[in-house]
């Protein structure tokens, strides 16, 4: 696979990862897999590249105080143990199962995309004992309604088995998983969709990292073939940023939203052996 | 009433003290530091092996070693004054690498002697450790 190839798929999936609010990965892995490359190869790349674009967007969430630092900290307990416990079953898999999981995944994760969008987000008054002793609460300054917004967390004791498994299908499939994340924090946890989304992502990279030196020690991260995919992956989603701020139409997300459902059904049929 | 941006979205802790110290800020400028240098790295990488080769994928591949094991191999490359492009490239996968990983330190010493909030500084240390424990994976 060429570099010119592999940098222009890569930036490609970048940007599609970033305009659905979809993630990098999830867009790459089908695509190298398509092209040819080892389901365990394009996994352990793509794993490195969350790496990049988590901490990339992060750091500009992190600095607007609106990351709540304490509910990313209890929650990487939970997600980078999953993520070492799924990166090391990735290595001993079959291909064939990957595939189909991935598959589900990627189907799961566009269904919950639909879901959270219809949920409006109200404070909770009671917080239960176990996360206001874990200090689950917060507030930042909402920019687009001028106001400052307090919020707490609830449910700490599920929240934190659940993402057990939410980096666990990171570390399996080397996703952010990050649509996972998000929906454990609104529906669970009851975090505001901002608050959500940004301390997703700075757990996100923490996760990446897990899986990524599982990865690393089994041979199959791959610097040659890495580097044209990081660089990529980190180009499309800056691009996609850009243009996310002044492109607010739906239906250039709903095709890509289209785009990734077809990648869906393609890795769930790859997985049944129906096409190779 | 005005909210006021500048003060931090963090609650005090029962013991905490105000320190004024801005740990997303800190935390913020790690993450970017440590994408933009591995970018660059990277990027170093592959147009120095371009202009010497004149093609543009390297090809080569690593056997399975523990980050730790791979930074010093790069170490003693650096040290021996063997700038290939290759280094380049490895020195940009591996900052990428130690970027969440600095994050969590900084996040650890920041929970213990700013904030001394001894609860998140055992959680942190329980992430602090068990990715030390992965890195140094064989």
């Amino acid at each position: 696979m060429s570099f010119e190839l592999l940098f222009s798929v890569s930036i490609a999936a970048g940007f599609v990862g970033a305009m659905s609010g979809m993630g990098g990965g999830v867009v790459l892995i089908p695509v190298l897999t398509l092209l040819g490359m080892d389901i365990k190869h394009a996994i352990a790349i793509s794993i490195v590249s969350v790496i990049a674009t988590s901490s990339g967007s992060a750091s500009a969430y992190v600095r607007d105080h609106i990351t709540n630092l304490k509910v990313g900290m209890f929650l990487e307990m939970f997600t980078i143990v999953g993520a070492l416990v799924g990166a090391a079953i990735t290595v001993v898999s079959a291909q064939g199962p990957l595939f189909l999981i991935f598959g589900f995944v990627l189907l799961g994760a566009l269904a919950a995309l639909f879901l959270q969008r219809h949920t409006g987000w109200t404070p909770v008054e009671n917080q239960d004992k176990f996360s206001k002793w874990l200090q689950l609460e917060g507030k930042y300054y909402d920019q687009a309604t001028g106001q400052t917004i307090e919020y707490r967390g609830v449910r700490a004791y599920f929240g934190g088995p659940l993402m057990f498994g939410a980096g666990l299908i990171a570390g399996l499939l080397g996703i952010g998983a990050g649509a996972l994340k998000v929906l454990i924090h609104d529906l669970v946890m009851r975090l505001p969709p901002k608050v959500s989304t940004t301390t997703s992502n700075l757990i996100i990279g923490v996760t990446a990292l897990a899986g990524a030196s599982v990865y690393l020690a089994a041979g199959l991260i791959n610097p040659g073939l890495a580097a044209p995919v990081i660089l990529g992956v980190l180009i499309g989603a800056f691009i996609a940023t850009r243009l996310l701020v002044r492109l607010t139409n739906q239906k250039v997300r709903q095709f890509f939203l289209v785009v990734l459902a077809i990648l869906g059904v393609e890795m769930i049929l790859r997985g049944i052996g129906v096409i190779s | 009433m005005i909210a006021l941006e500048g003060t931090t979205a963090r609650h005090e802790p029962p013991k905490g003290k105000r320190t004024g110290f801005d740990m997303e800020g800190l935390v913020g400028y790690i993450l970017l530091i440590g994408v933009l240098l591995s970018m660059v790295l990277i990027a170093i990488g592959v147009v120095y092996y371009w202009l010497t080769t004149g093609r543009l994928g390297i090809v080569y591949s690593i056997s399975g070693m523990n980050l730790f094991g791979f930074v010093l191999a790069e170490i003693r490359q650096m040290i021996a004054g063997a700038f290939r492009p290759r280094l380049f490239v490895n020195l940009g996968i591996v900052v990428l690498m130690l970027t969440p990983y600095i994050r969590v330190f900084a996040s650890m010493l920041y929970f213990a002697f700013v904030e001394h909030n001894l609860k998140y500084t055992l959680f942190t240390a329980f992430v602090f450790s068990v990715l030390s424990y992965s890195l140094f994976l064989r």
